[in-house]
């Protein structure tokens, strides 16, 4: 993310940061992913920003799912009934 | 009769449930309800703004499902129709939410404002296990985080990270194109990472 040497401009930092979600996603072609694994190799920001959003989705696959309300599904499925009855009638 | 739970060749293991309800077995409607309320009540606590909307959501959807199945064309899996006709039901149900004003979200605003916002070192939400995080508060920001996000981008992200469809999946359930399921999904990330970082900087 930041200007760290002449070897890692910025620019390439952003080009990064626009693809990270696409690379997670693993999306991208090969010498794309190549490109943008030798300069986070050596970008320690970049490496950070990787491992933060990568966590981030990480979170998301694994919010804990709550059960159905019991009384809701006694009610969904006394609707479905009901429709069910009327259509063989 | 088919084993209705079996995989079909394209991999849908609805098919055969959803082909035998429409040739007559109504009564098998319930298995279908049986293996997806848990999904479709958990994506309606993500998307609506109440756990009384998420019900009304899922029950409208199941419904809708009951009356259209006989129009469904196998073309598409099950699931991926389901999961649009309870979008459908979604917007209808909340045109607007009161947490999340719709807005644009752009790059721009997720990236340091200077160097000195710039951190080489990472934080420690980010580098524990997941199951440690988890168990603590920072679910709870997330779950907030999501609730917070403009619907456009909420949906997106809900639909990839949490449900697990693919880009070409939430596309078709959305009528978007790949291009703009990836620009959405990537701003809606960060918003939540931005969500997370904050919470930890705070803390």
């Amino acid at each position: 993310m930041k200007q760290t040497d002449p070897h890692h401009p910025h620019e390439n930092c952003l080009a990064l940061f626009e693809r990270l979600s696409e690379y997670i996603d693993r999306e991208l072609d090969a010498p794309t992913c190549k490109e943008i694994e030798t300069h986070i190799e050596a970008c320690k920001p970049c490496q950070v920003c990787l491992k933060t959003l990568k966590q981030t989705v990480a979170l998301c696959k694994h919010l804990e799912r709550r059960q159905v309300p019991e009384a809701f599904s006694l009610k969904l499925k006394g609707a479905i009934f009901d429709l069910v009855n009327e259509k063989t009638d | 009769m088919p084993n209705p739970s079996e995989k079909t060749k394209n991999g849908d293991k609805d098919t055969e449930l959803v082909r035998a309800i429409n040739s007559g077995r109504q009564d098998l409607f319930y298995e279908l309800v049986h293996r997806y309320e848990k999904s479709l009540y958990n994506f309606g606590l993500r998307m609506c703004d109440t756990p009384s909307d998420a019900e009304d959501m899922v029950q409208d959807t199941f419904l809708n499902v009951f009356k259209y199945l006989e129009g469904f064309r196998y073309e598409t899996k099950f699931r991926n129709w389901l999961y649009r006709v309870a979008t459908s039901a979604c917007l209808k149900k909340k045109r607007r939410s009161k947490y999340a004003p719709d807005r644009e979200l752009s790059l721009e605003e997720f990236l340091p404002a200077d160097e000195s916002a710039v951190s080489a070192d990472l934080p420690r939400w980010a580098s524990q296990p997941l199951d440690q995080v988890l168990d603590g508060e920072l679910a709870g920001v997330i779950r907030q985080a999501l609730l917070d996000l403009p619907e456009k981008y909420r949906l997106v992200v809900v639909l990839r990270d949490v449900e697990g469809f693919t880009t070409q999946e939430t596309a078709e359930i959305l009528d978007l194109t790949p291009t703009n399921i990836k620009v959405r999904l990537h701003r809606a990330r960060l918003f939540l990472r931005k969500a997370l970082k904050s919470y930890h900087e705070t803390d």
